[in-house]
């Protein structure tokens, strides 16, 4: 079977922006999903509360710029541009929360490696799109 | 004019009025061949006269006009005019400071002028903010703020842009063959830094005003990074285009590869 008729490689983006879309509704630390952190943190007026939602910002922008190369190839440039400004927005919820809480990694549940694994797909999405002739 | 070569052909004789086939020859550094080969693909807008000399023609010099206003130098077969005109490029080819990367030989002090206010200024800045650059991004200090704090930050700030530079020279050199220019590319590479000065200045402006204690200004100013961050990943990538004459892709992979290397360097040590 040819896998490659079936595969585009392009939808590594789509795959990865949903992902991350999706982590943000699932567990991060204990129950807790980085959604409700986000409002349990709002209600208490806790400062950086809008960094939760920086994941699922980065979800939605790289979501935008995939669409945009699956509608058109011809933009794959503005496609690499947007997919890099949405991955800022994770570097920037990594190194501000990760590095904050990084003694509760060892109790990481599932919404930390769907929103990883989807940073990473995004990454390499950048990179195929611009290495395909 | 897709041909880095063609362009090149349409410079030279642009910036001269006028060039002889030798001058071709000894500019270009290809073969007698491919130099022929390239004449006769551009034969509407370059014509031979009497005295042997290649001139442009009226669509030559149209061309030749928009080169040097770089849209076409970055325009390569895999990089549509279609996705050119798109408002994110015309935005950011508009912010880009074309005249002082490319620049002709009587800029070239003027140049490297803007290029070294740039890099002293952010050398002070990055001192008075406390942050220790790696590439393009900026972590907090383990030092405590201080005189030989800042100083030691400043003096930083010149590592990083001279290991920066030399990396980029030596990726470009290594893996794609390009060892032309390197001076222009140093002279200008300075320019890169002028988004992350800009970033460096507000977030001064937000520290000395108390505005970082409020979480809404933290988020601005994260944002307000990331999207500086970009402009100054498209200079770069520009720069290496017209300097280095890589495709718009090329220059985008090493601009993004490294930018996120030093990101992961950042992040090991703030772990």
């Amino acid at each position: 079977m040819n896998f490659r008729k079936y595969l585009d490689f392009r939808l590594l983006g789509f795959i990865g922006s949903i992902s991350m879309i999706i982590s943000e509704f699932l567990s991060w630390y204990s129950e807790l999903s980085l959604f409700s952190i986000y409002v349990l943190s709002t209600s208490l007026a806790i400062g950086d509360s809008f960094l939760y939602l920086f994941p699922l910002i980065c979800g939605i922008i790289c979501l935008f710029g995939t669409s945009l190369l699956i509608y058109n190839f011809e933009y794959k440039i503005n496609s690499v541009i947007i997919n890099f400004i949405g991955l800022g927005f994770f570097l920037i919820f990594i190194s501000n929360i990760i590095i904050k809480d990084i003694i509760y990694l060892s109790t990481i549940r599932i919404g930390f490696y769907f929103a990883v694994i989807g940073a990473i797909f995004v990454f390499f999405d950048i990179l195929n799109i611009l290495l395909i002739k | 004019m897709g041909h880095e070569l063609r362009r090149k052909i349409i410079k030279i004789i642009g910036e001269n009025d006028f060039s002889s086939f030798t001058t071709l020859k000894k500019e270009l550094r290809v073969s007698t061949g491919t130099i022929y080969h390239h004449l006769d693909s551009l034969s509407q807008l370059i014509e031979q006269r009497e005295d042997k000399k290649y001139y442009l023609t009226d669509l030559g010099v149209h061309a030749y006009n928009s080169l040097k206003n770089n849209i076409e130098t970055i325009i390569s077969p895999n990089f549509s005019s279609r996705e050119f005109n798109s408002p994110i490029l015309k935005g950011l080819m508009f912010l880009t400071p074309n005249q002082l990367i490319n620049y002709t030989e009587n800029k070239k002090l003027y140049s490297f002028l803007v290029s070294l206010i740039i890099l002293i200024i952010g050398a002070i800045l990055c001192g008075l903010n406390n942050l220790f650059p790696i590439f393009l991004f900026f972590g907090e200090s383990p030092l405590n703020s201080g005189l030989n704090s800042s100083i030691f930050l400043g003096v930083f700030y010149f590592i990083n842009f001279f290991v920066y530079a030399l990396l980029i020279e030596s990726i470009c050199r290594l893996f794609y063959k390009r060892k032309e220019n390197w001076d222009k590319l140093f002279i200008s590479f300075g320019i890169i830094y002028f988004p992350l000065v800009l970033y460096l200045m507000i977030h001064l402006i937000f520290i000395l005003t108390d505005y970082i204690i409020f979480p809404i200004i933290g988020i601005i100013d994260n944002i307000i990074l990331i999207l500086l961050q970009v402009w100054s990943l498209w200079i770069l990538a520009y720069n290496l285009i017209v300097n280095k004459g890589l495709k718009v892709e090329n220059a985008l992979i090493i601009s993004f590869l490294l930018h996120y290397g030093g990101f992961s360097i950042i992040l090991l040590l703030s772990i």
